[in-house]
């Protein structure tokens, strides 16, 4: 690492950001938008989450050369890099972000051109053409020393890391989660503990630290605490009418998928689950007439997500639950600082994506008795075959144990070529009719 | 002999029938289960029912798989092994052992991921023990001496394999290309003890006849539709070797020679050639298909790909540019299985081996 670099990063953290993003602040005109009259007060946090986020991206810009860095995906086991002190860059988060903004076409058309086929995930795709183009809507990302990438969410990761491993010549740590077509087993467990032990060296190597076991189960501690806190926002969506959507749980999911283990996730779900607590409190709602209560299945498709919170809040539908924002909480009771890497085997392990299909449909069957729901929306994201293949059964099965309609939306997380506006809202329309009788 | 002809004959024989998807597996455990694997690449049927249960942007290999179970064809299989391929064949097999209530035991199979380190041997030799316990259950105590003895054929096997793969690169096997891989795929379902013989007699009938001529590499999933195969050979052309999924991929290069039946599968695992479903280093597999060009003095390479089969997708960009920068032309095809040789499809063959030649 380069003092001068670090000299420079140590000053953008403790008085650069905080002045520019001050300044930013301060310049920024209050443009009042209109309120909508389907939706109770936004949520006061959103502004907070933006400042945190913002700072994030920023930060990363000079984190190169001045902390080791990492690119990580969403499900892998941050707590082990966190004690070397990598910064972390996600790009399945950049991602949706660049999908939110628009600009999935433009960056997936970046890594076609260089013969990335478009039928790949389209996270994947963004991210090698902004690797190749250099363009990203944060300014700049750090390039890695490091690519950690766990195969529990999809196999796709590691075919997209190694393109990245080659490029970059760097390290690629894969944590081999092996898939639950049945039940884990202790070899299973044995495996996972043996991988995230061999990783040790190689983070010692590429980072130029010990392994501090005090540090990791502290930050073993503060991700569990703050996984349990997500859950608990989530829940608070149980209560009638909901103080939030999941549209605005897609959007404050970043800090548990991009800074778990570090305490600004934990202070952010404190203070956003205390917000929610007061609005319950308030019988204050995230749409003023609750008439309906939904599940989204798959990942957001991020281009759309204020349209479709607009679309299902003029009929008085409330996305309430989903399978996706769940991840991130579903399997933390496993964690345990006594047993740290083979609690950390399990949490990792057992997450949805990584289990069969009949406990994704007890799953499924769980939330929609939990939180009430009266229909089903299913998101067939072409990026993501772990998560759509088996989605046909499930709206089939679904139907005939509880009797819940669903609509499918064929659909991409972000690039928007593969979405037909006609033809979703002709599904969406005969939906509608259908969820009313 | 049919396939399914010859499948009903080992059955009345007294072995198992298990069908294998794609696309690694320790064969030799079910052969010392007297069971014959017969694996599931590209049934000849239309796809119909499997579109109720798989999207559009789902790979022909998938949806091919489950065609077959839907339509009953795979009736007369004992059981169905999925080793863990890809995200796609891994929701399949749940779908089909979850959801369709099918009346035959489904074997899993899980293989380490690389990056390969001493946990992934481990792991995989802890996993050959745990497929050969779920065997038993169905099957009967496993004969150790049995194990030892197949273990011993697939590595016979393997160099008679070896040996034609060689010639053929070398340009010293005379048959056709269509010919070469109608009798190589014959190992796809065929007994050891009758597929050795008859690899046997391959090799002493095309040993050292006239194979040179232009030369061409494949490289992808399988080769569908075999068609593709004549129209190199009309045109002159000679597959000098392949770095196919379903025939090359699965060469076993350095056979483990170890006592233990159980290591000895484990170090031909990790001996195979480089494999995008077993996540090997890119440099891997660029360096694999470099050493097979220069061995056959290669002119082209066809990248052969299913639609949507996402594993292999990743990899081409890097190994066209590698192969491009060896002075080698490159041809990219995608293609779903079974749907025959399109005009188009012939003259880009056409135009590519007019470059080369």
């Amino acid at each position: 690492m380069s003092l001068t670099k670090s000299i420079r990063y140590n000053f953008m953290k403790d008085i650069g950001a905080p002045a520019v993003m001050g300044f930013a602040k301060a310049g920024k005109k209050k443009r009042r938008r209109k309120p909508n009259p389907n939706f109770g007060p936004p949520l006061k946090c959103a502004n907070r989450l933006k400042e945190i986020m913002t700072r994030h991206y920023f930060l990363s810009r000079y984190a190169e050369g001045a902390r080791p860095v990492a690119w990580v995906t969403s499900g892998a086991p941050v707590e082990l890099l966190r004690p070397f002190d990598f910064y972390t860059i996600y790009p399945e988060n950049h991602g949706a972000l660049c999908g939110a903004q628009r600009l999935g076409p433009e960056l997936c058309s970046v890594a076609e051109e260089h013969g990335y086929n478009q039928d790949l995930c389209s996270y994947a795709r963004i991210d090698i053409g902004h690797f190749l183009s250099g363009k990203t809507p944060v300014g700049k990302l750090p390039r890695p020393d490091i690519l950690f990438a766990s195969n529990n969410i999809c196999q796709t990761v590691a075919y997209w890391y190694k393109v990245l491993a080659h490029q970059l010549k760097i390290p690629f740590l894969l944590f081999d989660t092996p898939y639950n077509f049945e039940e884990i087993t202790e070899n299973d467990i044995t495996y996972m503990v043996s991988q995230l032990e061999e990783m040790i060296p190689i983070l010692e190597e590429v980072s130029g630290k010990r392994f501090n076991n005090q540090r990791f189960e502290q930050i073993m501690l503060l991700a569990r605490d703050s996984s349990f806190t997500w859950g608990e926002v989530l829940a608070t969506m149980k209560t009638e009418p909901a103080p939030m959507t999941i549209f605005d749980a897609f959007i404050h999911l970043a800090p548990i998928v991009s800074l778990r283990g570090l305490p600004v996730a934990l202070d952010y779900y404190q203070t956003l689950l205390d917000e929610l607590r007061e609005r319950i409190d308030r019988g204050i709602g995230a749409i003023k007439n609750e008439r309906k209560r939904l599940m989204w299945d798959n990942i957001a498709i991020w281009y759309k997500v204020r349209d479709f919170s607009n679309l299902f809040a003029e009929h008085g539908m409330n996305f309430v639950t989903a399978t996706y924002t769940n991840a991130w909480a579903e399997t933390i009771s496993n964690m345990d600082t006594d047993k740290p890497l083979e609690s950390m085997a399990r949490t990792y392990s057992l997450v949805v994506l990584n289990n069969n299909l009949n406990h994704r449909l007890g799953l499924m069957e769980r939330l929609i008795k939990e939180y009430k729901v009266d229909g089903l929306v299913i998101h067939s994201a072409k990026s993501c075959k772990p998560y759509s293949v088996g989605q046909y059964d499930l709206k089939r099965l679904l139907m005939d144990r509880l009797g819940v309609p669903s609509v499918v939306i064929d659909a991409d997380i972000t690039d928007f070529r593969a979405y037909s506006e006609e033809q979703t809202r002709t599904r969406l329309e005969a939906f509608f009719e259908g969820m009313e009788d | 002999m049919t396939r399914r002809e010859y499948l009903s004959k080992q059955k009345e024989m007294g072995r198992n029938l298990i069908g294998v998807f794609p696309a690694y597996y320790p064969k030799e455990i079910l052969w010392a289960f007297n069971a014959v694997p017969a694996e599931i690449w590209d049934p000849p049927l239309e796809i119909a029912g499997a579109n109720a249960h798989l999207q559009p942007y789902i790979c022909s290999v998938a949806k091919l798989g489950l065609e077959l179970i839907l339509q009953g064809k795979g009736d007369i299989l004992d059981g169905l092994l999925f080793p863990h391929t890809c995200d796609s064949i891994q929701n399949l097999a749940s779908i089909v052992y979850d959801y369709l209530g099918l009346n035959k035991p489904c074997y899993f199979f899980y293989h380490p991921k690389a990056p390969y380190r001493n946990s992934s041997r481990t792991y995989y030799l802890e996993q050959l023990r745990s497929f050969v316990s779920r065997l038993e259950k169905d099957m009967g105590p496993l004969d150790g001496g049995e194990l030892k003895h197949r273990v011993e054929q697939g590595h016979h096997l393997a160099a008679i394999l070896r040996e034609i793969y060689d010639l053929r690169s070398q340009g010293d096997f005379s048959a056709s290309n269509a010919e070469f891989y109608r009798v190589i795929r014959q190992g796809e379902y065929l007994h050891p003890d009758d597929f050795i013989p008859l690899l046997e007699g391959f090799l002493g009938r095309s040993k050292g006849g006239d194979g040179k001529g232009s030369a061409v590499i494949l490289s992808g999933i399988l080769a569908n539709p075999p068609e593709i195969l004549g129209l190199l050979d009309d045109l002159g052309v000679r597959v000098a070797n392949d770095d196919l999924l379903n025939c090359g991929r699965r060469l076993l290069m350095e056979p483990g020679r170890m006592e233990d039946p159980f290591e000895a599968l484990t170090a031909n695992y990790f001996a195979m050639p480089p494999c995008t479903t077993k996540d090997s280093p890119l440099d891997e597999r660029v360096n694999d298909l470099l050493k097979k060009i220069e061995k056959s003095s290669t002119k082209g390479v066809i990248f052969y790909m299913v639609k949507f089969c996402e594993p292999e997708l990743f990899d081409v960009p890097q190994m066209v540019a590698a192969v491009k920068t060896a002075g080698v032309a490159t041809l990219i095809i995608d293609v779903d299985l079974n749907q025959g040789l399109s005009g188009q499809l012939t003259t880009r063959v056409e135009a590519f081996v007019e470059m080369i030649s």
